[in-house]
């Protein structure tokens, strides 16, 4: 495959000692040999980089998701395919419970659980755990192979494809998602994302159902394991778009284009999640529109080639023009009246990152789909940041379908990019290849040894390469140079002072070791942590681990009943569920906006409105994550307003977030805080016993950094089961109601030994006899 | 902790099968002022201890009084006797914490008042975390001058007497447990009113309409201004905590008094004549029920099964492959069954619900989706309980449910029985095949026809011979291909 | 429990019948004063300890009712030690009582606003009138007095309704719930779905004639199996064969049992096709197609 790909032109001119390894049939295999050793060690690279995380922490799972990945995969593997197929989870989303089989993309779970019993058919019985750990580093050796392929369909220069394997292999925007243990959709999503992409275009050019077949199954493949999967729903449309408005419609495009939609659509059909979503909702209707169109077209070419009438012709076209107008009128008319589900939030969120904030609060809620800070580029992609557009502007000097390809894909997906952190994963791909594009063209310019001659100036009027490698630039040059310069008499375009040449190949060098330094650097230091185990130096640079997360939940997992239900914010759910295999009220799937607001509701109420909630939904304990000890930022009290606005959005007259502002609309915990923030659940267990750490009125929440009030809060309804050994993760175990049906307030009065006062006795208002 | 707990709650058991009569223990602490008074109610200890209690007395001072062993309460049952003059509180071993404590562990208190002696602001105290308030001023008692004991009260009405019939209520619904027949006389009674919120507390004896309260000491002249009257005023109260520990305070101690359980009484009411006053039925009734001989009732086993296929309406739940199952599917039928069986002087027997009340199962998710009254019937394979049944459809959502029995009456110990079970969805090949469904023939057929016009094609692709003419076509087309 | 009112009055009508000396009262007058109006604008009512007032006494929400009396035992004005203005509602049959305020000579008045009233009383069900009755009693041997003296009616008040206390728990049995379970899927007519599988059916039909009449035909079928015997038989065998495979797996296969079928299947079906195709391309090229 490696040596198919590029057929070296070989020229006569030349008479090395390499001569006989670099010319004709051996140089061809050796050529391909050396790619097939270089691309090995380039995956090798991709997947060692990724390693960093085992090495500086151990063999661990990875932040929230993953939690998730696993559970069902162990589930997978122990319960087998069907069972899993039809899991219904009783120990999520308590007491709602959730379709888990019909409500995931299976890909990931199944590829693990398909590699585990590959491993023990061969007799390498091997912890489902380490195949987990270890599958995302092994995709991205994959990915750097696919995207080798992708960039040598792009350009014929040989150095262009092994570039963008290496780019793609250790660019810390793919590494980020990709590190080990990071067990999660986009791990394996990206290889085939990029595999994908690549059949298409090998389709495209062909123009054979086999590839298209091809790209359909790797299609459905994707579909199965991440919802991404749209990013492609609408690509191949928009490119198949494009070309036909460019008039570059040809039966290839017909045959690759109808053959990908039709199969892929039924192979997305198949995966549960997705149903009938490719025919019902608005995200899909494109492809469908387009899959008409080209029908459409495909039959005005072939009456064209028919009868050749001029005034037919212009029928035809507006024919279709019409056609299409009302295909796509009817589709609107669908949509407006629900047979076709409208476009989702997330879609929305896409275009109006304004749009979350107002009407999804819990999707603006998670940090990964905030608007992207402009230094992230340059963090994520370093030098490639820069040479991608001149790689873009290569496409346009040399436009054929699979260029066009490029140029659409690089201006989505930057949009994307900058409208959610997250998706600069889906840009790096067309990062590297475009870069790798741009800089292989300067490499092959100037890494040719020998100046160009005079005589042969004329045979090929370009610089006259004679090594065999660089042979082909005459014609690309040639082919690159605008008609308007080649038309003039030609002249003699090259390199000649080696000078010029050193400097260049030198400063080129230093960049792309610049980079692979970066990218090192950056991925030992910014990638590989597993939030799980927090990592801090300590004065003598030491490093100390700050394991409280596991700490907590193994307390849970052997301190408390198997089914005691947890309370906790939806970030820990599948930590918990995960680590300490405890039921959940609610999970980072938030796919029940009113259960969340539920406990949303539950964390930012009275404690005598909260306790019924709790009993109803039958919770055993309540954990909340506190940094004020540490300075750990991302603790429930930064996240408390998400949680208010959320379950606002439910009851905005029970729960308002203004009343959690001072007068002066600040944000405050210490003794200026207001009633409402002082009175509520969380805010109550965050602190509770807090400044008994301290000396006397000297409490200080070191994240919020201010001092808080002398006298801490008070607790009726639960009472402390566990805190961890920095403060980090709190646990409460909820009261259950009092033997002598008093309210826990008077109860907990009583212990404290003072008296009822007769007066609590009488009730307010007009007096109540007593009736039986 | 776990050993002692259980040892303690073998011989609990033991000692309950062989002596007592009590379901729970036969272990008594009767706590008096001092001796001399333990003399005034011979008949009422000899009552208790021929009904097989072991009974202990203590007076408040005495240093070896403890209500708890080892953290375990010492006894199972307490009396309190009204504390002497002038004490301000029950002693250092009975405060009200103490005495919270040892009904939370489980132990029953009966509480007896005397309107003879002032109250002590503790006992006051505690009755208030019952949601029971006394008068104000520490020694009132009630009059009531139109029922009172003409023989023995002719000028000072303070001998109240009560139809014994009416004792514990006459509602619907409502275990009659101590009513008795004859007329009850209560001397000297402290009434006490009752809070509108609990559901714990029941007036076991009202005072007439006619009755009030005053301070004898200060509204001799008359009275200005009353705590309460009529049949706010509670007499004898009934309180039964969640864990099913009874608490009972009765107004007049004098009541179980010999001088008291076999007098004759006559009615201030003209005409009428005199007669036995009941009260050391009444006394046995009172101590029964709270020393839970009566009204205790227990759960047996639960079980419930998918009521289809093999095993349908099973009555024999021994032949039953898969009992109890901890997971169903939606849409289908399910048999429950709860024993429950009430104590009985020395054994249990089936229990019956009083008339007009009715032993409910909710199925529910956060709030019931079904709640439905069981029907009793008694089992061969168990004679001393009966069997509490329903058959019902789970209903079309998936989730957690919960068989969730709570049995809680007046009068009657608390039955809580819960069984969560999870309830799935249809899993992928459980809906009804696409030939079953009338509506899918289009498509199947559609699908079929599809397989048979490739094949067909395949056949005319492969073997077609071409008539001579457009031969040269073809052959354009096989170029272009 | 209400049997004890019964009591009370049997009894006490009997006292009046015997008993000498027993406790009444005389020149008892009731008065209902507005806030809003002055002095004068008072409803006065003189009440009688033998017969009840025949018309019952309204009191709105800013009124207030004040009752003086002389309470007599026999005839002489004493002071009873229980002299109480009893209000009954009858449809729960709460009792709630005034004491009067007396002087020695027997002397008293009593006054309450609806504000002093308990929930119950203050706001009966609409058209309920409270029964009030005067009790007078005291120690010793004479007579108590218990008569019923009027009826009193409360209007709701518009302006300041009051706050309705929630109703307490009391254990008993609750009412019974069934689920409603949603309506199935509707079928369409089985006429009209029979209709169109037939429609579809003869589709198949159609599509042979048609291409009969467009000169389809098998006649190369001879030659074909003639050329390359195994290829055809092969190929045209996998075809059916997987069709099969799919027919199994719509009847009962699962994945794992028809994916390596399947898979084999269409490896026999790719070999032996492109030997199959290349026949028919001989074919082509010689012109017989």
């Amino acid at each position: 495959m490696a040596a198919s790909t590029t057929a070296p032109t070989a020229s006569t001119a030349s008479s090395s000692p390499m001569a006989f390894f670099l010319q004709g049939e051996t140089g061809r295999n050796t050529r391909g040999l050396l790619r097939l050793i270089i691309l090995c060690t380039i995956a090798a690279a991709a997947v060692a980089s990724r390693l960093f995380s085992v090495i500086r922490f151990e063999s661990i799972i990875h932040e929230f998701d993953p939690w998730f990945n696993f559970r069902a995969t162990k589930y997978l593997v122990n319960h087998g395919f069907y069972a899993f197929w039809d899991w219904f989870d009783d120990r999520t989303w308590h007491p709602l419970g959730r379709v888990t089989g019909g409500t995931l993309y299976p890909g990931l779970m199944v590829t693990s659980g398909s590699i585990y019993h590959l491993l023990r058919f061969l007799t390498l019985p091997v912890d489902i755990r380490n195949i987990c750990v270890l599958l995302a580093p092994a995709c991205s050796g994959l990915t750097a192979f696919a995207s080798y392929l992708f960039t040598s369909e792009m350009s014929d220069s040989p150095s262009a494809g092994l570039l963008a394997a290496i780019f793609m292999g250790i660019a810390p925007g793919y590494i980020s998602r990709s590190v080990a243990g990071s067990y999660d959709n986009e791990a394996i999503a990206i290889f085939l994302l990029v595999f994908t992409f690549y059949l298409w275009i090998k389709a495209v050019k062909v123009g054979s159902i086999m590839w298209g077949a091809l790209t359909a199954l790797f299609y459905g493949y994707m579909v199965s394991a991440w919802g991404g999967y749209v990013f492609i729903t609408n690509l191949l449309p928009l490119h198949a778009f494009v070309l036909i408005c460019m008039g570059r419609f040809s039966p290839r495009l017909y045959v690759s284009y109808t053959t990908w939609y039709a199969l892929g659509t039924l192979a997305s059909m198949q995966i549960p999640f997705v149903g009938f979503l490719p025919i019902r909702s608005s995200d899909h209707m494109a492809a469908l529109g387009v899959f008409g169109l080209t029908q459409l077209v495909g039959a005005a070419e072939y009456l064209r080639s028919q009868l050749p009438s001029k005034q037919f012709q212009t029928v035809i076209r507006s024919a279709v023009l019409l056609i299409f107008v009302v295909a796509f009128g009817g589709l609107v008319l669908l949509t407006v009246s629900g047979v076709v589900a409208p476009w989702s939030g997330r879609f929305y969120s896409l275009w109006d990152t304004g749009y979350a904030k107002i009407h999804i609060p819990i999707i603006a809620s998670v940090s990964e789909h905030q608007p992207t800070a402009w230094p992230a580029f340059f963090f994520d992609l370093n030098m490639l940041i820069w040479l991608f557009p001149a790689g873009v502007y290569m496409c346009f000097r040399k436009l054929k379908d699979e260029q066009v390809f490029i140029v659409i894909y690089a201006v989505l997906a930057s949009y994307f990019a900058g409208v959610m952190v997250r998706l600069m994963l889906t840009l790096t791909p067309v990062v590297c290849v475009a870069a790798a594009m741009a800089l292989s063209q300067i490499l092959d310019t100037f890494l040719v040894a020998s100046a160009p001659t005079e005589n042969d100036a004329d045979t090929k009027q370009a610089n006259g390469t004679p090594a065999g490698a660089n042979g082909s630039i005459a014609d690309k040059l040639s082919s690159a140079l605008p008609d308007t310069l080649r038309s003039t008499k030609s002249p003699l375009v090259g390199i000649y002072s080696y000078l010029s040449k050193s400097l260049i190949t030198g400063a080129i060098t230093s960049y792309l070791l610049l980079f692979v330094l970066h990218c090192t650097w950056v991925t030992s230091n910014a990638y590989s942590s597993p939030s799980v185990v927090l990592a801090s130096r300590l004065p003598d640079g030491s490093q100390h681990i700050i394991d409280d997360y596991r700490e907590a939940y193994y307390w849970l997992r052997q301190n408390t009943e198997p089914t005691a239900k947890v309370m906790s914010w939806w970030d820990y759910g599948y930590q918990i569920g995960g680590m300490a295999d405890r039921p959940t009220l609610v999970d980072n799937n938030t796919w029940n906006n009113t259960h969340i607001a539920t406990v949303g509701k539950a964390m930012s109420s009275r404690e005598e409105v909260s306790y019924p909630i709790m009993k109803q939904h039958e919770v055993d304990y309540v954990l909340v994550v506190f940094g004020g000890l540490l300075g750990y930022s991302g603790d429930d009290i930064n996240k408390f307003l998400w949680m208010v606005r959320i379950a606002e959005g439910i009851w905005p007259d029970e729960v308002k977030e203004r009343d959690f502002f001072t007068q002066r609309g600040e944000y405050r915990v210490d003794d200026q805080a207001t009633p409402t923030m002082r009175n509520s659940l969380m805010y109550k267990m965050s602190y509770y016993n807090y400044n008994s750490l301290f000396p006397a009125g000297q409490a200080m929440d070191r994240v919020r950094g201010s001092k808080l009030p002398a006298d801490g809060p008070q607790l009726s309804t639960v009472e402390e089961a566990f805190t961890s050994e920095n403060w980090i993760i709190r646990i409460y175990k909820v009261k259950d109601f009092d033997n002598l049906g008093r309210n826990h307030q008077d109860a907990t009065a009583f212990e404290k030994g003072n008296k009822r006062k007769k007066t609590s006795a009488k009730r307010r208002g007009a007096r109540v006899l007593r009736v039986d | 902790m776990e050993m002692r707990l259980l040892l303690s709650l073998l011989l609990a058991g033991l000692v309950s099968t062989v002596a007592a009569l009590s379901a729970q223990g036969s272990k008594l602490l009767v706590v008096l002022e001092d001796e001399s008074e333990k003399s005034r109610y011979s008949q009422f200890w000899t009552d208790l201890e021929d009904r097989g209690f072991q009974l202990t007395y203590r007076t408040p001072k005495d240093p070896q009084l403890s209500l708890f062993r080892h953290g375990e309460p010492a006894y199972s049952h307490l009396l309190l006797l009204p504390p002497g003059k002038g004490t301000k509180g029950l002693g250092p071993n009975l405060t009200p914490n103490l005495l919270v404590d040892f009904i939370s562990a489980g132990s029953n208190v009966l509480m007896a008042l005397s309107g003879e002696q002032s109250i002590p602001s503790a006992v006051s105290s505690l009755l208030l975390e019952f949601d029971i308030s006394l008068p104000p001023d520490r020694n009132s008692m009630v009059v009531d001058h139109f029922n009172y004991d003409s023989s023995s009260a002719k000028e000072s009405h303070d001998v109240l007497l009560l139809p014994g019939k009416n004792a514990g209520g006459s509602k619907k619904g409502v275990a009659d447990i101590l009513s008795v027949d004859g007329i009850l006389a209560l001397p000297h009674a402290v009434g006490a009113v009752l809070g509108n919120a609990s559901p714990l507390l029941n007036s076991i004896i009202k005072a007439p309409a006619t009755a009030y309260t005053y301070n004898p000491k200060e509204e001799q002249e008359g009275v200005e201004d009353v705590f309460a009257t009529g049949d706010q005023l509670s007499l004898v109260t009934a309180f039964q905590a969640r864990n099913s520990a009874r608490f009972t305070l009765l107004g007049s101690v004098e009541a179980l008094q010999d001088a008291w359980f076999d007098t004759t009484v006559q009615h201030s009411a003209p005409g009428s004549k005199s007669e036995q006053a009941a009260n050391r039925a009444f006394a046995q009734k009172l101590t029964g029920w709270t020393f839970k001989e009566l009204g205790v009732v227990k759960a047996g086993p639960v079980t419930h099964f998918l009521n289809e296929g093999s095993q349908q309406n099973t009555s024999d739940l021994t032949t039953l492959s898969d009992i109890n199952p901890s997971i169903y599917r939606i849409n289908t039928e399910v048999h429950y069954t709860i024993e429950l069986s009430t104590w009985s002087v020395d054994h249990w027997v089936p229990f019956t619900p009083p008339a007009s009340d009715a032993v409910q199962l909710e199925f529910s998710m956060l709030s019931p989706f079904h709640r439905l009254n069981l029907a009793p019937t008694t089992t061969p394979a168990n004679p001393n309980a009966s069997l509490f049944t329903a058959t019902f459809t789970l209903p079309d959502q998936h989730g957690i449910f919960n068989f969730f029995v709570e049995y809680r009456r007046p009068y009657l110990t608390n039955i809580e029985e819960k069984r969560t079970v999870t309830v799935r969805h249809f899993a992928h090949d459980e809906y009804p095949r696409s030939f079953v469904i009338m509506a899918a023939y289009p498509w199947i057929t559609g699908i079929w026809t599809t397989v048979a016009g490739f094949v067909g094609f395949c056949a005319l692709w492969l073997y077609s011979r071409p008539e001579k003419e457009r031969v040269e076509l073809k052959v354009k087309e096989a170029g272009g291909r | 429990m209400k049997l004890l009112p019964s009591v009370a009055v049997a009894a006490l009508s009997l006292t009046t019948a015997v008993a000498a000396v027993g406790w009444s009262f005389e020149d008892a007058t009731l008065t209902v004063q507005a806030k809003s109006s002055g002095v004068g604008g008072a409803v006065k009512e003189k009440l009688s300890p033998e017969s009840p007032l025949s018309d019952p006494v309204t009191l709105s929400a800013s009124d207030s009712l004040k009752i003086v009396l002389t309470a007599t035992e026999g005839t002489t004005g004493r002071r009873p030690h229980q002299a109480f203005l009893t209000l009954h509602e009858p449809t729960t049959g709460l009792v709630e009582s005034f004491p009067f305020s007396l002087k020695d000579n027997g002397k008293g008045k009593v006054e309450f606003t609806p504000k002093d009233l308990p929930y119950q009383l203050a706001s009966p069900p609409s058209g309920v009138a409270l029964q009030a009755s005067i009790l007078i009693a005291s120690f010793g041997t004479s007579a108590p007095y218990n008569h019923a003296t009027f009826t009193l009616t409360l209007p709701p008040s518009p302006n300041e309704p009051l706050t309705a206390p929630e109703t307490p728990e009391r254990y008993a049995a609750k009412p019974e719930i069934h689920h409603q379970f949603r309506a199935g899927p509707a079928q369409p007519p089985r006429l009209l779905s029979t209709l169109f599988t037939f429609a579809i059916l003869a589709t198949l039909p159609v599509l042979l004639i048609v291409t009969t009449a467009l000169g389809g035909n098998l006649g190369h079928v001879s030659a074909a199996f003639g050329a390359a015997p195994v290829a055809h038989g092969v190929f045209v065998g996998s075809l059916l064969a997987m069709e099969g495979v799919f027919f199994a797996y719509y009847i009962g296969w699962n994945l794992f049992q028809t994916l390596p079928v399947a898979g084999v299947v269409g490896i026999v079906a790719f070999v032996s096709g492109g030997r199959a195709l290349t026949e028919v391309q001989e074919r082509r090229v010689k012109g017989e197609r």
